[in-house]
């Protein structure tokens, strides 16, 4: 999986905000989703025309065809992302949402606005998005707003102790390991990993692994050694 | 300082204003005044951890877990998701007014392409009567050879709720795409007005050729003025967002479209559900023979004085927030 772009931009006081930019690949597969849903959803009004409303009203029918598919059409999208503060559910299902180009929450001026011009963004949206770093597409831009990854954050490892020289490469590798470590089934390949990075504690810092026996288990050892605490 | 003492000295905050955010994300009702100073000041504290986590420790996972916050902090404390709520009378009483008023000039050239484009109609249709064959099709001209318009057929052949739906929803995707086709520097409302003058023009020029040009001008008297005020607010609108692409002036351009964009739609929303009440005036009142041509006539300006009332409404400046 590609990783996530994050562009810099300046928040509250000038201090630095990353915004985790959702790209156009996922957001065509959320629009691809949303528009899915809004077949299905034209598709079961059409039904539901005809089995509850034929019978009744058959004067009616093509009034109710013709107004729910305009409140679809224009109503979807802006109705969402106005209801569940800027996701549809192409967008929940890919974890992505709406933001200001502030990264705050937008108004509902904003929702609208970006999805008034839906109709001219199918034909320039994703040439727009793809040569924008913030991958904005005419609707975004009209509004002001982004679209950006909103996934929940999960407990990780962070190292309570950390022998000294070592960089971010080194710490963000550790760490980045120790939470996978639970998750690989090549328990020797593992523990062999484990190994190389206590031989890198005992040769930058050998104090840190006073009283840790790394003969059982050296994913366990290393934990002890770097004082790991989730959070 | 190393990592693993900012990670130990700064945790106890950024503990707490998760546990804010939980708290906040239940809580239905809005925070009162201490704990939103509370959680401002923990949310500038956490900004600032991020941002020094982001340059001297990136991609670690105190880095990610502070960007998560920061994130989700920024989005529930700031940004226009809790802007002032007036209700649906301040935003026709108010916003409407005071964003109609501000697009007037806009408005004036509207109006003045789509005079002229209707008299070029005109003229056009007089010289070449043959256009309103071109237009209007076989049928309808071989009506009006027989002094019928073919106007007639909107409540003869289809029953009213389904021509007022028709018109009503055609009305407000031709109004839509007016204001959104702005985005594209202004030439789809350009087009929307240039061709509705156009059109409207040549076919009173093909009406008074067979002399029904009075039976026409009796068919839109009741809903034709406010129609075409409509239409051509909405297109100067969308011409509003074109201009702030094109010329931005000396703001950067972002901040032009955005803020044209947001008065645009505050005049566009104040269109919207007269299209509604219009199409009901074009199907139950416009054709039918009962009605004298006074009422009509009465009808029509009526909508239109009050739309016009309603969208000049004198209306003091937005206070500064």
């Amino acid at each position: 999986m590609a990783a996530i772009r994050h562009e810099s931009i300046l928040g509250l006081d000038n201090i630095r905000l990353d915004l985790p930019v959702a790209s156009v690949g996922s957001r065509s597969l959320a629009a691809l989703l949303d528009y899915l849903i809004l077949m299905a959803l034209a598709l079961g009004w059409i039904l539901l025309i005809v089995i509850a409303i034929a019978p009744l009203l058959p004067a009616w029918v093509p009034v109710f065809a013709i107004v729910g598919w305009f409140l679809l059409e224009w109503g979807y999208f802006a109705g969402f992302e106005i209801a569940t503060g800027g996701r549809t559910v192409g967008k929940m299902a890919l974890a992505l949402r709406v933001v200001t180009a502030e990264g705050g929450s937008p108004g509902t001026g904003a929702l609208l606005s970006r999805n008034l011009v839906r109709s001219l963004d199918l034909l320039f949206g994703v040439p727009l998005m793809a040569l924008d770093p913030l991958s904005r597409r005419l609707g975004d831009r009209l509004a002001g707003t982004l679209v950006v990854h909103d996934r929940g954050r999960e407990a990780a490892p962070v190292l309570g102790r950390v022998p000294p020289g070592w960089g971010p490469r080194e710490l963000a590798a550790v760490e980045s390991f120790l939470a996978r470590a639970r998750t690989l089934e090549d328990t020797a390949g593992t523990w062999a990993m484990a190994d190389r990075i206590l031989d890198r504690i005992r040769r930058d810092a050998p104090e840190l692994l006073a009283g840790v026996d790394a003969r059982r288990d050296p994913v366990a050892a290393l934990r002890q050694a770097l004082q790991v605490e989730e959070g | 300082m190393d990592y693993a003492r900012f990670v130990r000295l700064r945790r106890p905050v950024w503990d707490v204003f998760e546990r804010r955010l939980a708290a906040s994300r239940r809580r239905r009702r809005d925070e009162g005044y201490e704990e939103l100073e509370e959680m401002a000041l923990r949310y500038r504290q956490v900004l600032h951890d991020h941002a020094l986590a982001a340059s001297r420790f990136p991609g670690t996972a105190a880095a990610g877990r502070l960007r998560s916050l920061a994130l989700e902090g920024t989005r529930r404390l700031t940004g226009e998701g809790r802007e002032r709520r007036g209700g649906l009378l301040h935003f026709f009483l108010r916003t409407f007014p005071r964003a109609f008023q501000r697009q007037l000039g806009v408005t004036g050239l509207a109006l003045a392409l789509f005079l002229l484009a209707s008299l070029w109609g005109l003229v056009l249709a007089a010289a070449r009567p043959a256009l309103g064959l071109t237009i209007l099709g076989p049928q309808a001209v071989q009506g009006l050879a027989e002094g019928r318009l073919w106007t007639n057929s909107l409540v003869t052949t289809v029953p009213p709720a389904l021509s007022s739906s028709g018109i009503a929803t055609n009305n407000l995707s031709v109004a839509l795409m007016a204001w959104s086709g702005g985005v594209l520097a202004g030439l789809v409302p350009l087009y929307v007005i240039l061709l509705n003058g156009l059109m409207l023009g040549a076919i009173v020029g093909v009406t008074l050729h067979y002399s029904m040009a009075g039976e026409l001008l009796e068919f839109i008297s009741a809903h034709g003025p406010l129609e075409i005020t409509l239409v051509l607010v909405s297109a100067a609108a969308g011409l509003s967002l074109g201009r702030a692409l094109v010329a931005a002036g000396d703001r950067p351009r972002a901040l032009a479209v955005r803020d044209a964009g947001r008065e645009a739609l505050a005049v566009l929303l104040g269109c919207l559900p007269w299209f509604v009440v219009l199409a009901l005036v074009e199907v139950l009142v416009s054709p039918s023979p009962e009605l004298p041509v006074v009422l009509k006539l009465t009808v029509g300006l009526a909508l239109e004085s009050l739309f016009l009332a309603l969208a000049l409404r004198p209306v003091p400046a937005e206070p500064n927030p």
